[in-house]
């Protein structure tokens, strides 16, 4: 200290041991520490900047690269037929002493129609099928929060026995899912569909928004991609669609191609803009193992949602296809007792070389 | 060097000033009015964490924290408008003596408001982080097993990442443990025990490492980490309320929407027709009440609130410059304090992150004994910002919670308002509020006053984001204005091809901002026998989306007349309101525009035959 001190600023100096401590300058190692640190950090957040920096602008919202999904059929030979229509004497209600004893025999006369339908198509039966550690993906429609004998939703039954079917097989793991109109809960409970399913071994998938993704359809009605009920098909290796066959007030009736509506995600309600273009979509969108289209009951009026047993006509077919559309379309005619032509989505699916209907080469009819 | 100072005062308060005033169709041209916006760091961190990337200009923020990393908060004193006013009001509204001035400028305990208020903040924005961890191991296995290096079945590889992975997971938990004992006063784990424990998961971690091979687990663990994040980022997981309490946001919004309205009632020379803001009372009145609070807590915002301030708080720890007092010469009267604009304790051990290096100090000490010095002593400074970890815990959890509760609470998923109506090229709604900082610099430079700042239309969080309300104004049809002017892309730029769907765009069609409706009760032509059309004549599109049919009838007194009455073809309606704006029935037009069928969502699509596909839509730029 050169210039003269005041008395306090003397006192100061003598508390401090006559050295201060601010005339010091820095040392090495805190130059280095201080200025590395800067440069370092200084070095990294602008590093770290310009790795994010987005010059184009819009980098933050390019969607997700759209899924698409795989081709789940299965070949079979062409001496055997595509389709198998197995009819078996319909269970009277009044000859069971218990509900449940009913629902066994149900479920056993389904798994005897669909293992019987399979043993048509080819010699291995169930094993062409679904091999060892195949993953399963069974859609069966549970739309609605409706008891199974009103005839709108898939019989339990029916989901039930396959899903055993596939799991006696050797299927690693079976999935049962739908995105239903009605609550996802309600619908599988009170359709019995869930319950059915988890006591025959399936896993249950309902849909949550997380499970969705865009899918590439590139189709008529969806050009480019759709919100997808995607998850459960994310393992999947086989896929099977077990629909009800049912009329439908605006498409006049859904059997097993209307049945993959229930995969989509929302604001999905504006399909019914065009509606037969949608299902035609479905036949590019979804090349499933098998579909089958649960015949015993049907529902003929009312529909698609029903609601009374009056429009219910119980019957005792069940159409197991590798072909939608020519599983619908035999269902429709003789099932429904609707005229073909009606069906303005089947003749679409046709013209655009999507399916062929049902040719009496390719069908067979069984009883069991 | 305070003169240097208030000279950047004037220049960077008068280039806010002249860049607010020319943010005009009039006097626009190139300029780079967003420039203040696209400057401050918190913009272009929250925006970094909210939408993992960094838009365009937002890089000006790093260069401001490359600065204060050097220099300290030279942003807060120097170059900020909103701390450039406080100062002024400050200083207009001192009627203190210099002892009351010392003590008003000292140290308070609620100075470290301002970080709980960032912690929150940032909260909000990275909520996204909590899923993304949990979901980050499968996604670093699956990396790992797809990894070309370890493909060919080698399951061995496999497990030994998972031990990695578990073995990592397992030392982070017992340094968690660690902290919390310490902070909670838990029992401490017993040192031997600990230090086994920690030793063998060492040896775990160096030798999964080395088996599974660390070239392979440090891709699998980048490209997991990537994914992750990538995943988790959209779907209700992170919103941006940086923009409430941003001073630069604050300000222009505050400019915008009260202050400039106000100026052109009285001169007359802002705008060439007056402009309304929707409920901007409460924008305006929140702005003065921060400018009036520096009379009797100087620097209220910018020491209690400024999030900001607390942003370049952290970063101010770097600094290579600051203040230092010469402990010697120093006599310990405090003249120091009289005018210190941050509370930053120069007359003791220097707080470096409340320092705005105003250098008042240095001005006011009588005996020499402060300088702005290079790599002073350590030791005489407190490096950190002195905030609670209980408080700083708290503000975080807040954030977390408090995000689910507003975005849970309606109006982005389900509920959404028809009034919702987003300006053309806004991102779809969920990614908009993860982008928007509510600066309403749209709303300053939107011509024809239908840029409104919005209330609660799109829940709590879009409050002050910009709706476009038809009774105000209306979309001019060759104007992508907003476009241009947003600083974070929550309003992508657009052209007017993109906007119109003409040229490269025509496959695309327009931009649709929502669809116009009638309300056949209250249209002339419809409800009272009245020759009328107005909307038909200024419908801009071509062909016009309203098209009438003549009808003839026969009115009450037995006349027959002759009526065109008006109908939508919601295929060409591109939402532009100017139907609405010009309907003679004022008060609850009979043509009004809601939100359906904006082509910005999908899901708030109308028609089907214009929904697109996504993909392609961003192609566009």
């Amino acid at each position: 200290m050169s210039e003269k001190l005041t008395r306090t600023q003397q006192k100061n100096l003598e508390r401090l041991g006559g050295v201060n401590p601010a005339d010091q300058s820095f040392s090495r190692r805190q130059f280095v520490n201080q200025v590395g640190g800067f440069g370092l950090v200084a070095g990294g957040a602008v590093g770290a900047g310009l790795l994010l920096k987005d010059k184009w602008g819009m980098e933050g919202v390019k969607p997700p690269p759209p899924v698409k999904l795989k081709d789940y059929s299965v070949q079979i030979s062409p001496s055997r037929p595509n389709m198998v229509v197995v009819r078996s004497p319909s269970l009277v209600t009044e000859n069971f002493a218990s509900k449940e004893l009913e629902t066994i025999a149900r479920e056993e006369q389904a798994l005897r129609m669909v293992k019987a339908a399979m043993g048509e198509m080819s010699e291995h039966g169930v094993k062409h099928f679904i091999t060892r550690g195949d993953v399963v993906v069974i859609k069966p429609n549970v739309a609605f929060d409706k008891n199974p004998d009103l005839g709108a939703t898939t019989s339990p039954d029916t989901v039930s026995a396959v899903v055993k079917l596939c799991l006696a097989n050797g299927a690693r793991k079976v999935i049962v899912c739908d995105n239903p109109i009605n609550n996802p809960e309600g619908c599988f409970f009170k359709t019995k569909v869930g319950d059915a399913a988890l006591r025959a071994g399936a896993e249950l998938m309902m849909p949550q928004s997380s499970y969705f993704e865009p899918l590439y359809v590139g189709g008529e009605t969806i050009t480019g991609t759709w919100n997808m009920f995607y998850r459960p098909f994310r393992e999947a290796t086989k896929v099977i669609g077990i629909s009800p066959v049912k009329d439908h007030n605006l498409c006049k009736a859904t059997v097993t191609l209307k049945n993959w509506y229930g995969l989509l995600g929302n604001p999905r309600a504006q399909f019914h803009q065009n509606i037969h273009g949608i299902i035609s979509d479905f036949a590019l969108m979804m090349k499933p193992t098998l579909v089958i289209a649960d015949g015993r009951k049907l529902l003929m009026r009312n529909g698609p949602t029903g609601g009374s047993l009056n429009d219910v006509k119980k019957s005792d077919t069940i159409v197991v296809g590798t072909d939608s559309v020519s599983v619908d379309s035999w269902c429709i005619t003789r099932l429904l007792e609707k005229q073909r032509h009606d069906i303005i989505y089947l003749d679409k699916v046709i013209k655009r070389g999507l399916g062929a209907d049902w040719r009496p080469q390719y069908l067979r009819e069984i009883s069991v | 060097m305070v003169k240097i100072r208030r000279a950047y005062e004037v220049l960077f308060l008068g280039l806010f000033l002249f860049f607010l005033f020319i943010t005009d169709l009039r006097y626009l041209k190139g300029w780079p009015v967003s420039l203040f916006l696209e400057a401050t760091p918190l913009v272009a961190l929250a925006t970094a964490l909210t939408t993992h990337t960094i838009y365009r200009n937002l890089v000006w923020g790093l260069v401001v924290i490359a600065i204060t990393m050097m220099l300290g908060r030279v942003w807060c004193n120097w170059m900020c408008p909103f701390g450039i006013m406080h100062h002024f009001f400050g200083w207009i509204g001192n009627r203190r003596n210099t002892k009351q001035m010392i003590e008003v400028n000292r140290y308070r305990k609620i100075y470290a408001i301002k970080y709980y208020i960032l912690a929150a903040m940032i909260a909000m924005a990275g909520l996204w982080i909590i899923p993304a961890a949990l979901a980050s191991p499968r996604l670093i296995l699956k990396a790992y097993k797809e990894h070309p290096e370890s493909q060919g079945g080698f399951r061995f590889g496999e497990a030994v990442v998972g031990l990695f992975l578990i073995a990592a997971i397992a030392y982070g938990l017992i340094r968690l443990y660690d902290l919390a004992s310490r902070w909670l006063k838990l029992g401490v784990i017993n040192e031997r025990s600990r230090k086994i424990a920690t030793g063998i998961l060492g040896i775990a971690l160096f030798g999964g490492l080395l088996a599974a091979g660390p070239g392979q687990v440090f891709d699998a663990v980048g490209s997991g980490f990537a994914q992750a994040a990538e995943q988790n980022k959209g779907n209700d997981t992170s919103t941006l309320q940086i923009g409430l309490l941003d001073p630069i946001a604050l300000t222009v919004r505050s400019m915008t929407t009260s202050v400039l309205p106000t100026v052109h009632m009285a001169t007359e020379g802002v705008y060439t027709e007056p402009r309304e803001y929707w409920q901007a009372w409460v924008v305006g009145l929140i702005f003065f009440g921060f400018l009036i609070a520096n009379w009797y807590i100087p620097r209220f915002f910018c020491r209690v609130v400024c999030p900001l301030g607390a942003l370049l708080g952290v970063f101010s720890r770097f600094a290579l410059w600051r203040i230092d007092r010469d402990p010697v010469r120093c006599t310990d009267c405090d003249l120091c304090l009289k005018s210190c604009e941050g509370a930053s304790d120069p007359h003791t051990d220097l707080r470096k992150s409340e320092c705005f290096v105003c250098l008042n100090c240095i001005e006011d000490c009588p005996h020499d004994a402060l300088q702005f010095r290079f790599l002073p002593r350590k030791a005489s400074e407190v490096t950190l910002p002195a905030v609670g970890r209980r408080q700083m815990l708290l503000a975080g959890a807040f954030g977390l919670l408090f995000f689910p509760m507003t975005r849970k609470s309606g109006g982005v998923r389900k509920n959404w308002s028809k009034a919702t109506i987003r300006p053309p090229g806004s991102v779809e709604e969920d990614e908009f509020l993860r982008r928007c900082i509510k600066c309403d610099q749209c709303i300053r430079v939107c011509p024809t006053n239908v840029l409104q700042p919005a209330v609660f239309e799109s829940g709590l969080e879009g409050l002050w984001t910009p709706i476009m309300i038809s009774k105000m104004g209306w979309c001019e049809l060759n104007c992508t204005l907003c476009s241009q002017v947003c600083p974070t892309g929550a309003i992508r730029e657009i052209s007017i091809a993109e906007k119109l769907g003409v040229g490269p765009f025509e496959s695309k069609g327009p931009i649709k901002t929502g669809t116009a409706f009638y309300n056949q009760g209250r249209c002339l032509p419809w409800a009272m026998d009245t020759e009328c059309v107005v909307c038909e004549e200024v419908c801009p599109v071509s062909p016009k989306a309203i098209f009438t049919r003549n009808v003839e009838i026969v009115d009450r007194w037995g006349a027959t007349l002759h009526l065109k009455r008006p109908f939508i073809d919601a295929e060409k309606c591109i939402g532009c309101g100017i139907c609405e704006h010009e309907c003679p029935v004022k008060d609850d037009p009979a043509v009004y525009v809601t939100a359906i069928g904006e082509t910005r969502s999908k899901t708030r699509s109308l028609l089907l035959s214009l929904v697109e596909d996504d993909a392609q839509d961003l192609v566009s730029v």
